[in-house]
């Protein structure tokens, strides 16, 4: 589904991802963990082709479609989602005239969109400047709420759990789970997704197949989520990155 | 009535230089088409017809309370379809009632004001409309003028005036426009309206203009006890150049003057829009709503509230510069000054960009490139902007869908 190959990427000049090798398998969701800043988000941005993340080396592949040089529309349209931890704020912009766009002229989308909107609590900054004066609850559900109604087929997702309450975190949960169901008649099989966590708290609703270690903009291991989760929580990520790397 | 018009006017005023000037740069002058019998606004022919649609005047009269067009030097069609609303070629109306000279004729924008309002106060036959809504009277449906220049570089010459007895409202639309072949030309139009007791007259005004047009209104507004006018402003095409400084007098104890614009500059535009409100009346209040998206051109956004008792007054300027180019700005100079320790005056002015986050925010939900970019400049528009209905808001969309198609 999502390959990525020998992929550098530079902020403002500055090279924050280094020679990444990743790929995930159509159905499957993986874990990105890593600690503050070690490149997570820039991954997940370059993925969906923002313009601050430039490609200085490397290909992405897509369905087995290069989509290096593809727009984020293009992405878009073919399946690429995100959910953003610090989305920007539109004025004169709301929440319903996206979902409004997303929605086009699908009953289907439609009737995602209102089962969906009371029950992820959006109802009171629905018609608000879309994530202006939210709080960090808000802005998940907000994004979740866009991904689920937008129907993405890859799902990335930047920390869907964190600073968020229990009963958040349960909201937060089932719509995470619905957006990377493909067919509620049969739950095994699955969208494909990718979750940045550091809590691995989304991961109580998630079953994710696989996790990944980002440091300093290095892919330094991969393996099973939750044990790899269970040596960071025991042991950091630097003790983390060195054990994988010793393995590799 | 029209001969001492045109006496009195020359007398305040000789526009011989300024009739040079326009003969200079090429202007036909107004002919004099008094006699030209008027029709039917149906009977206007297609092509002019379909021209009148897009600044929101419909010759079919559908859901209109009544019509009135003049084409280049005269009017066409004056018709007024519901009972308390009056509506004549101001000729007509000078010759049926004596006290339009006396009472309104010239009373709220000077005669010799400057070159253009003695211009067309020389005209032989004034040419615009009269429109009185008769006391009490409350017209729910709009009444719809056009203002339309059909022919290459003429200098149309206009004199409207409007007249809302006490409790009388009106919602009035007047659609200025040239011809789409029509690249040049000048409109001068002066424009009284008074505002009775406790009425309140919403006059729209939408214009699509030919790049090399030149638009020059003079507007005098007087509102009395309670009366409250409301002015939208749309400029559509984004060619022309517009300058627009009404002056309002809100004389009337609680009365209140509103002003919204929304308006689109380009590459060669110029559009100034000012104006002076004087607040004499306790407790009387004023708000100017400026919107500009500038893709080129010059947007300037003025205007002066001036408070002589207590009252409130608020400015609110906001301008969006999509793209850097070398000749263009936006500026937003908004003015309040009291002269009344009463006097609650505020403003407020911001001029902002699209940022590229934004975009793509947006492009990551699906939209193209563009149609995120009108979707935020929409937003920018509408924002506080309220109560501009339907059809100015499908404008607005336009606008939106101009600027982000780099159209502006």
């Amino acid at each position: 589904m999502l390959e990525i190959r020998d992929l550098c990427v530079e902020v403002h000049g500055e090279e924050i991802l280094h020679h990444i090798h990743l790929t995930i398998p159509h159905g499957e969701v993986h874990a990105l963990l890593g600690p503050n800043g070690s490149g997570k988000t820039s991954l997940m941005m370059t993925i969906m082709g923002f313009h601050n993340y430039v490609v200085t080396q490397g290909r992405i592949y897509f369905q087995g479609e290069d989509i290096t040089e593809k727009t984020v529309t293009e992405r878009a349209r073919m399946g690429i989602g995100v959910s953003q931890q610090r989305p920007p704020t539109i004025p004169g912009v709301t929440l319903r005239q996206i979902l409004d766009y997303e929605i086009s002229n699908s009953e289907s989308r439609a009737a995602i969109a209102e089962s969906w909107i009371p029950q992820a609590r959006v109802d009171n900054f629905l018609h608000r400047h879309i994530n202006e004066g939210l709080s960090g609850g808000e802005i998940k559900r907000s994004e979740l709420l866009q991904m689920l109604v937008g129907d993405v087929s890859f799902a990335m997702l930047d920390e869907p759990d964190s600073g968020v309450d229990l009963e958040a975190l349960d909201i937060a949960g089932s719509m995470v789970n619905a957006i990377l169901t493909e067919d509620p008649a049969h739950p095994a099989r699955r969208k494909t997704g990718l979750v940045i966590t550091h809590t691995g708290q989304i991961l109580d609703y998630v079953q994710a197949d696989k996790a990944h270690i980002l440091i300093d903009g290095n892919l330094v291991g991969s393996g099973n989520a939750h044990l790899i989760i269970d040596t960071v929580s025991q042991r950091g990520y630097a003790a983390c990155g060195q054990c994988m790397q010793e393995k590799n | 009535m029209a001969t001492e018009t045109r006496s009195k006017a020359s007398g305040a005023e000789k526009p011989e230089d300024f009739i040079i000037k326009l003969q200079q740069e090429g202007r036909a002058l107004p002919e004099n088409q008094d006699s030209e019998p008027l029709i039917a606004p149906d009977e206007v022919n297609e092509e002019d017809a379909v021209q009148l649609q897009e600044v929101g005047v419909f010759t079919d009269q559908r859901e209109r309370s009544g019509t009135f067009v003049m084409q280049d030097f005269h009017t066409v069609s004056a018709m007024s379809l519901v009972d308390g609303l009056e509506l004549l070629p101001i000729h007509v109306a000078l010759e049926t009632y004596d006290w339009l000279q006396e009472q309104y004729y010239f009373k709220a924008v000077p005669a010799d004001k400057n070159e253009r309002t003695a211009f067309v106060a020389a005209q032989d036959v004034p040419q615009g409309y009269f429109i009185r809504v008769k006391a009490g009277a409350e017209i729910t449906l709009p009444c719809q003028t056009a203002l339309y220049i059909s022919k290459e570089n003429i200098a149309q010459a206009v004199h409207n005036i409007v007249v809302l007895e006490e409790g009388a409202s009106l919602k009035l639309i007047t659609g200025c426009i040239s011809h789409r072949k029509v690249p040049s030309g000048i409109h001068m139009a002066v424009s009284e309206m008074y505002i009775g007791k406790n009425a309140t007259l919403t006059s729209t005004m939408v214009h699509s203009w030919g790049e090399d047009v030149v638009v020059r209104p003079s507007a005098g507004v007087v509102v009395d006890d309670g009366g409250s006018y409301i002015n939208n402003y749309v400029s559509l095409r984004p060619g022309a150049d517009i300058v627009s400084n009404p002056t309002t007098w809100l004389n009337g104890k609680g009365s209140s003057a509103k002003y919204q614009s929304v308006i689109l500059g380009s590459e060669g535009s110029r559009i100034e829009l000012g104006g002076e409100v004087f607040l004499n009346g306790e407790g009387s209040s004023a708000e100017l709503n400026h919107r500009g998206v500038c893709t080129g051109g010059i947007i300037s956004q003025q205007g002066i509230l001036q408070g002589n008792a207590p009252c409130r007054a608020h400015v609110d300027c906001a301008g969006m510069l999509l793209e850097r180019r070398d000749e263009g700005y936006i500026e937003s100079v908004p003015g309040i000054r009291a002269l009344h320790p009463e006097a609650q005056m505020s403003h407020e002015a911001s001029i902002g960009r699209i940022s590229p986050e934004q975009v793509e925010y947006l492009m990551a939900r699906g939209m193209e490139e563009r149609e995120a970019i009108s979707m935020i400049i929409r937003g920018f528009l509408d924002a506080d902007i309220e109560g501009l209905g339907q059809e100015l808001d499908d404008r607005i969309a336009t606008i939106a869908q101009m600027a982000g198609h780099g159209e502006g």
